[in-house]
């Protein structure tokens, strides 16, 4: 990929931490403008990923650029970061926090204001503007935290689980607020364990498990290489007397099967032929992500 | 404006409307003023207990030695010298003297209150001088001032030398001395040294500078840690980070609570030092004397902010980090124990190893100043040894910045901290 297309890429990066391999091997990119989704379960080494970008960790080896070179200071101008662990000052007001954290992206004061009053309106906050940020639900912080990161308009976001402490609605909200920033043509990698957003936000994905990739690329051919086994059917055939199927089980359209390791869909359609069944639906079937973040995490 | 003054305005205002600052600020000099006041209020206490004493002494003399009727003119007579200051002027008025021959009865009169005290002169007192004093219990200064004992110490010199001296001889006798006390100032002037006040501020007043000094440094550089230590606590540290780098943040922290402890001097030096400099003329210290208070109150900050900064990066709340750091206070607080030895022999081995020692430098060259001159060779040494742990201190703290600032819920081991301030 071009460089100047390149928003962030690591190159066979490792980290230890007093020993304990964190990251090993890491390689990816993410390209300008698009949401990237970054997977892996608890304690894969997804913030340890984030951190490296950010140069609050320095890697044991290997390399990471951002903007085309490795990251300098004036490039933490250019991203916003939301950590996983929330901070803010909570005994201040929310403005006058949010107006710092701002400032400290290199944005004026006077800027800083009007950008802070402008996303407080935008995600429904400004009423809070003087209250403390101690005084807000779990929830109204999680926004505050989400302003701070993007109030000083950046061209790159790393959004580590930005969802979690959201209700439904707030969620939505933010949902759409991360598409109208990529529309905006902000690149946006995104950290989270909800699949679902992951499947409907990103294009690409990495997945990470033991610090090491498993995962990597667009994310329709992965649930493609994963789905190949798998077939939504909805017929009159019993499935029980069927050789070439390890699992069936109710689907919303038929009945999602998963064929024996050794088959392929065409044996099942042969069988199902064979058997003169009445057949109103056969597809192969894109295994969720989900699922596939639960197989390879249990792996 | 740079990030680092960004952090550093930030620091500052946020510091000084804190209510612990204000406290400090306000409630220091009250507790200098009080500790003043304790003291002037307990001297007026013995004062009234002295002059309560109106009830006469009994003297019971078995050794026939005191000639009772000698008793009106050594009574009368002004026995406190001019210079013997306000305890014994409170007694200026002396108690009379009444002679007993029962010792149950003087007791008796004791215990009722009629008498302040009895006193029993042996009969071999002219070869043993023993006298035997009984005294109601009066309090803890009910002993330290007994000015009805001198007056039967006058009254038995009288009785002594009655019929052998005479004239300006015995008045001597009586009266040695009235003492005058002069002071001889650092810069050669001479001045009346027995006015109590005067006294008291001559002490109290280089004494208190170098302390709100002190205690300055040390409030301020307790800011850093704390802010530090809550920021780490409360995980902002991470969302700072994504913004600024260790050093911007450290000095930006360093120049903001540094202007709130210099504001903290400020008030002390503007409300207080200045008018007491004008109004009693109470300070003997030099402008050069000034002027290095000032260099070793800045250079003792850096130190201990860098000190404080890096070891409050360690902790895992603001409580450990207080604990972590207590090695550096007591280790920078060693010349405060020993304020005794170095104010009276300010350029002693002792004082000047203080002052070699970049840890006890600050506190030690800010005593030594108060005290007396100081060789400018100790200056030097001090002022580099405390620049060049400036530099290990404030580059360490950034390197403890960046390895332990993520570091949640536990402390690293020595050799870990050792391996970090190598590596980073």
């Amino acid at each position: 990929m071009p460089a100047n297309l390149t928003a962030i890429a690591l190159t066979s990066v490792r980290k230890t931490f007093r020993g304990v391999v964190a990251v090993e091997e890491a390689s990816f990119e993410v390209e300008r403008g698009e949401i990237f989704g970054l997977l892996g379960p608890n304690g894969a080494g997804k913030t340890t990923l984030l951190r490296l970008i950010m140069d609050i960790f320095r890697p044991d080896s290997g390399s990471i650029q951002v903007f085309g070179h490795p990251i300098l200071s004036k490039d933490k101008e250019r991203i916003g970061y939301l950590p996983e662990e929330r901070g803010l000052y909570t005994r201040q007001k929310v403005q006058a926090v949010i107006e710092y954290l701002v400032q400290l992206k290199g944005v004026p004061q006077p800027q800083a204001r009007v950008n802070t009053l402008f996303w407080l309106e935008r995600l429904e906050m400004l009423d809070a503007k003087e209250r403390k940020v101690l005084e807000l639900s779990k929830g109204n912080q999680q926004k505050i935290q989400f302003i701070a990161t993007v109030a000083a308009n950046p061209e790159i976001l790393l959004l580590d689980e930005p969802f979690s402490g959201l209700d439904p609605v707030n969620a939505r909200a933010l949902i759409q607020v991360i598409q109208e920033l990529s529309a905006a043509g902000k690149t946006i990698l995104l950290s989270t364990h909800q699949m679902n957003l992951v499947e409907s936000l990103c294009r690409r994905v990495f997945m990470i498990h033991h610090g090491r990739q498993v995962l990597y690329g667009d994310l329709q051919a992965i649930q493609k290489a994963h789905s190949e086994k798998s077939v939504i059917v909805r017929s009159n055939a019993n499935y029980s007397t069927c050789p070439f199927i390890s699992q069936a089980s109710a689907n919303g359209r038929g009945t999602q099967i998963v064929l024996s390791e050794e088959n392929q869909p065409r044996d099942l359609l042969a069988w199902l032929l064979e058997s003169r069944a009445e057949v109103e639906l056969f597809e192969c079937a894109k295994t969720p992500l989900e699922d596939i973040f639960i197989r390879v995490a249990q792996r | 404006m740079s990030k680092m003054w960004v952090i550093a305005r930030r620091e500052f205002l946020t510091t000084i409307t804190r209510k612990g600052y204000v406290f400090a600020v306000i409630g220091t000099p009250l507790l200098f003023g009080a500790i003043f006041g304790i003291s002037f209020l307990t001297s007026g206490t013995l004062e009234e207990s002295v002059k309560s004493r109106s009830e006469p002494i009994a003297v019971v003399d078995r050794s026939r030695t005191v000639d009772f009727d000698l008793a009106p003119t050594v009574e009368t007579r002004d026995p406190a010298p001019p210079a013997a200051g306000m305890l014994e002027k409170a007694a200026a008025k002396p108690p009379r003297i009444v002679p007993y021959t029962d010792m149950t009865e003087a007791i008796r009169d004791l215990k009722e209150g009629k008498l302040s005290a009895v006193y029993l002169i042996e009969s071999d007192y002219m070869t043993t001088g023993k006298i035997i004093a009984y005294s109601p219990e009066h309090g803890m200064f009910s002993d330290l001032a007994s000015p009805d004992r001198s007056r039967l110490y006058d009254l038995i010199r009288a009785s002594l030398i009655k019929g052998r001296i005479d004239g300006e001889t015995r008045e001597r006798i009586l009266a040695p001395g009235k003492l005058k006390q002069m002071k001889v100032s650092k810069h050669g002037g001479v001045e009346n040294g027995s006015d109590a006040l005067q006294k008291a501020f001559r002490f109290f007043g280089p004494f208190s500078m170098f302390l709100l000094l002190t205690m300055s440094i040390f409030f301020s550089s307790g800011y850093l840690l704390q802010g530090i230590a809550e920021e780490k606590q409360n995980r902002v540290i991470e969302v700072i980070w994504a913004s600024v780098e260790p050093m911007e943040l450290l000095i930006g922290k360093m120049v903001g609570l540094g202007a709130a402890g210099l504001l903290q001097v400020a008030f002390y030096v503007g409300m207080f030092l200045l008018p007491a400099v004008a109004v009693f003329s109470l300070f003997q210290i030099s402008t050069a004397g000034l002027a290095l208070s000032f260099l070793y109150f800045v250079l003792g900050y850096i130190l201990f902010a860098g000190l404080m900064a890096g070891t409050g990066i360690l902790g895992s709340s603001p409580q450990e980090s207080g604990q972590l750091s207590a090695f550096w206070t007591l280790l920078s607080m060693i010349p405060m124990f020993l304020l005794a030895p170095i104010s009276e022999a300010p350029n002693s081995w002792l004082a000047r190893g203080l002052s070699w020692f970049p840890l006890t430098a600050p506190v030690a060259m800010l005593l030594r100043i108060t005290s007396g001159q100081i060789p400018w060779v100790d200056v030097g040494i001090s002022v580099v040894t405390l620049a060049t742990s400036i530099w290990l201190a404030i580059r360490g703290a950034a390197k403890m910045f960046r390895a332990a600032a993520l570091m949640y819920g536990k402390r690293p081991g020595l050799g870990e901290v050792i391996r970090w301030l190598r590596e980073a």
